[in-house]
Parts: C-alpha cells; structure tokens; sequence
C-alpha cells in the first residue's frame, strides 16, 4: 500500500557517505585535540613509541636481510621466500582482523542501528561501515610492513619509484581481505549466533592443534648431509613454505610485484598490479553495490537474537527438555570446576567463575583473542623452521632468546589488552561488586591471581614447547620456564596496577579504555621491561662461554629485582590508590 | 498513520510477538503498556525496520517499511530509550547532521532548530559537546533533533527515563502539540500516568498479544475496575496470563 507523495520535495545535498565521513572526520579530529590538550605526555609517549618502533623493526629488518641475503649463493632466494612468508601471514591476519572488526562495526555497534532507522539506503551504511572497517582493520598491517618494505628497499638497493609503486600495491591489496572479512561477517551474523559461532571456533581451534602436532615433527637434517647436499636440505626445509607461493593467493600476488619491481621486472609487477587493480574493481564494486540487502538481512538476524539453530526441531527438543528441568539452579560446569578449590572462599569463586563466565560469553572479547591467538599459531608453526638438530650453541643461545622475547611481546599484549581494562570495567558494576562484603582489593587480589593463572599456563606452554623443539636440556628448559613465569607475574601486577591508578569508567569498551593514557603507559612500560629482562638475562647466561659467575648472579639479581619492583610498586600503589577512590 | 498487519516476530521457539493487528490514525496519539517483556520493543523495531517481521506487516505514513524503507523512514521519527548520539558534536552539529540526511533545507534546519532549542531549553548546551552533557539533556537533544524534519509518525521508547518534571511536562506539551496538528505519536512506557494523561488510545500488550485497546475509560469498562488505571493494567494482563497457562 503505497500512499500518494505528498512529503515536501527533499533538499539535495551531500551524499549520505559524505555526511558520515564528514561527521567522523570533525569526530576524529576532536578527540585528537582533546588528547594533545589534555595530556602532552600521553602525546609524546605515543610519538616517541611510535618513533622508537619504526627505528627498532627497519633496524632489525634490515639487519636480518642482510644477514640472510649473504648466505652464499642462496641468499636472494632465502630472502624472496621470507617476503612470501611473511605476506602470506600478514594476509591471514588481515582476513581474520577484517571479520572481526567488520562484524562489530557492522552488526554490534550503536550507530549502524541508528542508522538504519533514518531514510539512508543499507548500501550507503554498509559502504561507509566498509571503509571504516578496512582502516582500522589495516592500519596496524601499515605500519608492520612500513619499516619492512624501506629495509627491504635498501638492501636491494632500488630507485626511488620502488616506494610509491610498492604503497599503491598495497593499497589496492588491503582491500581484497576488506571484502572477504565483510562478507564473511555478514554470512556470519546471517547465519550462526554467538554460542554457535564460539563452538565453531573452538572445534576449529582443536582441528588446528591437531594439524600442527603433524606439521611440528622435526626433519631430521645430519650434519654430512648440511656440509654435501645443501640444496637438498635447503629443499627439504622449504617444502612447508610452498603453500605462500601458491599462484592465487592475494600475498603471491603483492610479494611477487615488490620482488619484480626491486629486480627491474616492471612488466611482470605491472601484470600482478593489474591483477589485484581487477580484483579489486570488480568485488569493490559488486560488495558496495550488493551487500546492502544481505546487510539489513543479517542486521535484522542479529537484532532477533534468536539463534538460527534453534529453528531446528531437535535443538527446539533440547531447549524444552532444559527448561523443564528441575535442575535449573543446580551448579553448572564452572561451578563445580572452581567448586574444586574448597580451601577458597565462596564469594571468591563467585568472582573468578564471573569473570571466565563474562570473557567467554563477550564475542569482541573473543575477537581480539582470535587474532593474539593467530599470531601465536604463526609463531609456533614458524617454530619448525628451526632445526632440532642445530648443534652450534651460539644459535641454540640466540633462538632460545628469541624465543623468550617473542613470548613475553605476546604476553605484554595479553595483560595490556586484557588485564588493564578490568579494574575499569568493574567500576560500572561497583553498586554490586564493591559494595559487597568481599571489598575491592580482594576482587584485584583475584582478577590478579585469575590472570596470572592464565597467562601463565599459556605462556609456559609456549615457552616448553619451543625450548623442547631446540632439544634443549631439562635444566635450561626449566630455567626459561622459571623466567617467563616470573615476568607473567610482574606483567600482569604493571598491568593490574596501573589500571587501578588510571581508570576510566565512562566507557563500556575495553580496547577504548586500553587506548588512553593508562594503557598506552602501560604498554611502553611492559615493553621496556621486556627489553630491558632479556638483555639483562642474556649478558648475565650461565651458558655463554666464558660465564662469569660473578655476572651471572648479578644479572639474575638485577631481572629479580627489576620483576619484583616493576610488578609489585604500581600493584600496591593502585590499592592504596583503592582506599580514597571517589567513583 | 501506522498500521500492523498480523505482526509476528518468532525468536527460535519463542514468539515474541503473536499476531498484532493495529491501526492508528493519522494525528492519533496512541500508547502502548505493557509489562516487560511484553514485546513492546519488538513490536516499535519491527515497525521502524530495524528487524524483519517473521509474517505480517507494516505500514508507516502510507508505506509498507520492508517495501519502500527509505519512503517510510523520511516521514518517520524514531526515539529509542537509550539513543544514540555522536559523542565529540554538539547538539547544533547533531541537529544540522540530522537535516542534511533528511535532506531538509538549510534555511529551515535554522529557523526548527531554533525553534526547538528554544522549547527544549537547549540554547545554553548549544555548542557544548555532547559528550558533557547530562542524561535528560541528551534526551531532549535526541527528541528536538528527531523532530526537526517534521516527521508524520513519531516513535518514542519511555521519552520520560532521565527528565525532571520540568522538562517531562515540556515534552508532554510539544508531543501533545504536534499530534493535534497531525503527527501520529506511538509511544511506549511504563508509567501509566503518561499513558492516561497523553493518549487518545491505550493499548495493551502482553505475551505478545495485544490484549486490550481503548480509551482508559473504555479499558476501565473491559477490566470491570473503576479507579486508577493500574488496577485495570493488572487486571487485564493476570487475567490474559492466567487463561494463556490455563489453555
């Protein structure tokens, strides 16, 4: 039933995108002033950081291809395959980046529901959520390849039309994971709801666990077989590394056209520009045309909250019989798993079951993780490459190092992200939880055991693992298991602390909370400590030839104390903190 | 006008709404109780187009909202409880952003604008951002802004939450105002005492079923209770609750 349009003729003028990008533009450039007026030195932090970063990873970049490159004869080759590596990576973490933040922007997020109730088409919407989605979910990628692409510029020694050529490749690369995240987004809101997508993620998870048990079995390479038939070894090394060389794949595409242009190939990178430039138009212009319906499909899925396996007959079935069931108010699984611990009191085992209970059941939460967790996978299947038959103690010394700075980085992320936030996010609900009995230094106190518990095992994992890969001996692995125990400790009490000196209980969004002055402090902090245990540890090794025991002990001394001050001074402050706090 | 087609809305096994059929006609003021639960939500976001109806439709100020969304939605207003709005603008930024996507004319963004701060007592919070300002101020920014392109259908979710009686009564007055001039209201609440003071008819929903509509003196006479409306609203929904667990 279509009325006659007696509405008065609407007045034209800017484009509903335009609008929105102005709208976000005046937005953006607001918060950047407030941030720069109200705290210079959470602005200089984030400069110097962001300046100490680029020097650090061109520095190490560089560094590492020039190293690499000068292996007789194969150099070029083991550096190629290092590019196609790394590309083939990053471009699984855009895909997994881009679904993630696309199905928060598209389907949790207050402002795309306002939207839709204004006279604005779903197509308009989805473009600009599409372009808002892609640059938050690509910045970070920026600014990895960045130094990368310069180091790698230099080694090669190129002109200088490498550089442009190589931004405008990327550009039109970081579009091709924009369009699948967001369709993979949508058919995900469409069509699965959280607790299906989570059992999802988990049966994949366990998939993949079982597929990197295969994929971490040792090669057996003999030192006769390194000193007659390098190739071979070299071959046999590579094998698990063809699938990044595999023709259509969107990194084949962008690592190919660096390579060639640094090599004078214009033609051929023309031919790979040209085939991400299609790519690009062709499902550019068919997601922003097309995605509107499917975009209001899923909006509205997402809005019913019925989940779409409860349409089927057996889980309607299922349901039924659970809510007839008399047992409603009996313990459910974490209950009674926490309920193991019968030395704790009840209302601690409230707050920590809370607590796993309110992670687990917050997707976005769960996003974040995916993608900390992909970096780990990267890093536990990058883990093969290192012989277990390396026998030179120098490499064994270096990668074990390396190794245990590669996991604290990951654990200095993990607290940052998710321990930091805590103390705000309880400060909403401090009309139950403070106000109860058990007292908020009790509830830090537990949040802080919770997380160390955690992160700890995570970690620990992580560290055995890649100490056992090394065949390295019980008394070292122990000993790096030790040390990452320690600095799980101290990180989770900077991370805890701090975040009880700097809260901030006006946003409901953790990664908001993390992204101001507190969190970003509390990232350097971490980082620095990083640095500053591993050199400690490495000058001070009990395996260094020519160990001083002296040095030895005084580098043991100085990591323990460092650990000890930096984990317990901003934890204490923050309770004392705890006693005057007016929220 | 509005007018709800055999609504329905299935989450899984539950029906959250059963069947509604509504008309209000144009410059009705019409309200909705109900307790919570009831499916008022879901009624409101399926008539504004934020979800699908699993059967039945529709239609605002004369178009059906799946078919012609972008028709329906110029000539509809929608305020939900906790609305949303952009952080770092000003309400006279929020409210020029809001003409430029109704398309509305500058000159008349201007003069509305105006006009409506004024009511709303929002001259002094003008150009603070939005950020700093208080619950009921951020309501009366929602309401004034969604009321700038002059909207046929006006849909508001408990427009009272968070405004002292001052502006309560101000809200009351313009909403009030703008029906006798033709603007159909929809309003959801829980206060009874809006609903009998504002409405021309009150409608009951409960179970997802519209149990009861009228007057408050029609809805009086359904519920054989004289007095306040709240011993009619009980009356009506534990009756409908106890012949639904009775059937």
């Amino acid at each position: 039933m279509d009325a006659k349009d007696t509405h008065p003729e609407p007045h034209r003028e800017r484009s509903a995108f335009a609008l929105l990008a102005g709208v976000h533009l005046k937005q953006n450039w607001r918060r950047l002033e407030g941030v720069l007026l109200q705290s210079k030195l959470l602005s200089a932090t984030v400069l110097l950081f962001i300046v100490g970063y680029c020097w650090l990873s061109f520095a190490l970049f560089y560094r590492a291809m020039r190293f690499v490159g000068a292996f007789p004869g194969l150099g070029d080759l083991l550096v190629e395959r290092m590019i196609f590596i790394l590309f083939a990576f990053l471009f699984a973490l855009l895909l997994i980046s881009n679904l993630v933040i696309s199905y928060s922007n598209l389907f949790r997020n207050r402002e795309t529901n306002f939207l839709h109730c204004l006279p604005i088409s779903p197509n308009a919407i989805f473009q600009w959520k599409f372009l808002e989605s892609t640059v938050v979910a690509s910045w970070a990628f920026l600014f990895l390849i960045a130094p990368l692409l310069v180091a790698y510029g230099l080694v090669e020694e190129v002109d200088w039309t490498f550089y442009p050529v190589t931004v405008f490749m990327v550009l039109m690369f970081v579009i091709l994971p924009a369009i699948a995240g967001a369709w993979s987004a949508i058919g995900l809101a469409r069509y699965m709801d959280r607790r299906f997508f989570q059992y999802t993620t988990l049966g994949l998870g366990v998939l993949a666990l079982v597929a990197l048990a295969f994929w971490l079995k040792p090669d057996v390479v003999t030192d006769d077989m390194l000193e007659t038939r390098v190739m071979l070894v070299l071959d046999r090394l590579l094998k698990n590394t063809q699938f990044s060389q595999f023709a259509f794949l969107p990194s084949y595409w962008l690592a190919s056209g660096v390579i060639s242009w640094s090599e004078g190939a214009t033609s051929a990178t023309g031919f790979f520009m040209l085939v991400m430039l299609s790519y690009g138009l062709f499902w550019g212009r068919f997601t922003t045309v097309m995605a509107g319906s499917p975009l209001y499909e899923a909006a509205s899925a997402v809005q019913s909250r019925g989940p779409v396996v409860s349409r089927w007959k057996w889980v309607q079935w299922l349901n039924r019989n659970k809510g007839n069931r008399t047992k409603a108010w009996t313990p459910r699984f974490l209950e009674r798993f926490f309920g193991l611990l019968f030395w704790m009191p009840q209302d601690h085992r409230a707050v920590l079951v809370k607590d796993v209970r309110v992670f687990w059941r917050d997707t976005s939460q769960w996003g974040q993780s995916l993608l900390l967790f992909g970096l780990l996978a990267a890093y536990i299947v990058n883990l093969k490459n290192f012989s277990s038959k390396l026998n030179n103690p120098f490499w064994i010394h270096l990668i074990s190092y390396m190794n245990l700075g590669a996991c604290s980085l990951n654990l200095a992320t993990l607290t940052t992200r998710f321990v930091f936030p805590q103390f705000s996010l309880e400060g909403k609900r401090l009309w139950i939880v403070g106000m109860a009995p058990i007292g908020l230094k009790k509830v830090i106190g537990i949040k802080y055991t919770l997380a160390c518990l955690i992160s700890m095992s995570i970690t620990g994992i992580l560290i055995f693992m890649s100490c056992h890969m090394l065949n390295m001996p019980w008394g070292q692995i122990s000993y790096f298991t030790f040390v990452i125990a320690v600095m799980a400790l101290t990180l989770n009490g900077l991370a805890m602390g701090l975040g009880v000196i700097y809260p901030n209980f006006k946003e409901d969004n953790p990664s908001k909370i993390v992204s101001g002055f507190g969190g970003t402090f509390c990232l350097v902090l971490s980082f620095l400590y990083i640095v500053g245990s591993i050199a400690i540890l490495a000058i001070g090794s009990p395996w260094r030839e020519q160990s001083v025991p002296w040095v030895v002990m005084l580098g043991w001394g100085s990591f323990m104390a460092l650990s000890l001050g930096l984990g317990l001074i901003p934890y204490r402050i923050g309770i004392k903190r705890l006693r005057h706090m007016e929220i | 006008m509005i007018e709800l087609k055999g609504l329905v809305k299935q989450f899984g096994d539950l029906i959250a709404v059963d069947g509604i059929d509504l008309v209000v006609p144009k410059g009705e003021f019409f309200a909705v109780l109900g307790p919570n639960a009831a499916g008022k939500t879901t009624t409101i976001k399926m008539m504004v187009g934020l979800i699908k109806p699993t059967h039945g439709s529709a239609v605002v100020a004369g178009y059906d909202i799946q078919q012609n969304p972008l028709k329906a939605r110029e000539r509809l207003a929608y305020v939900p409880d906790f609305p949303f709005l952009y952080e770092k603008l000003t309400p006279l930024e929020f409210m020029r952003f809001t003409g430029q996507l109704f398309k509305i004319d500058p000159d008349r963004v201007r003069t509305e604008g105006e006009q409506l701060a004024k009511r709303f007592h929002l001259e002094t919070f003008l150009h603070k951002p939005i950020e700093g300002l208080s619950h009921g101020t951020r309501q009366r920014v929602a309401i004034a802004s969604a009321l700038l392109h002059d909207p046929e259908v006006f849909v508001i979710d408990e427009p009272m939450v968070g405004l002292d009686p001052q502006h309560a009564r101000i809200v009351k007055d313009i909403l009030k105002e703008r029906s006798q001039e033709g603007m159909t209201v929809f309003l959801s609440t829980h206060q009874l005492s809006v609903a009998e003071e504002m409405a021309d008819r009150i409608g009951i929903i409960h179970q997802g079923k519209l149990i009861a509509m009228g007057t408050s003196e029609e809805l009086r006479r359904q519920s054989g209770q004289d007095g306040a409306l709240e011993k009619s609203f009980l009356s009506l929904t534990t009756e409908s609750e106890s012949t639904a667990n009775f059937s």
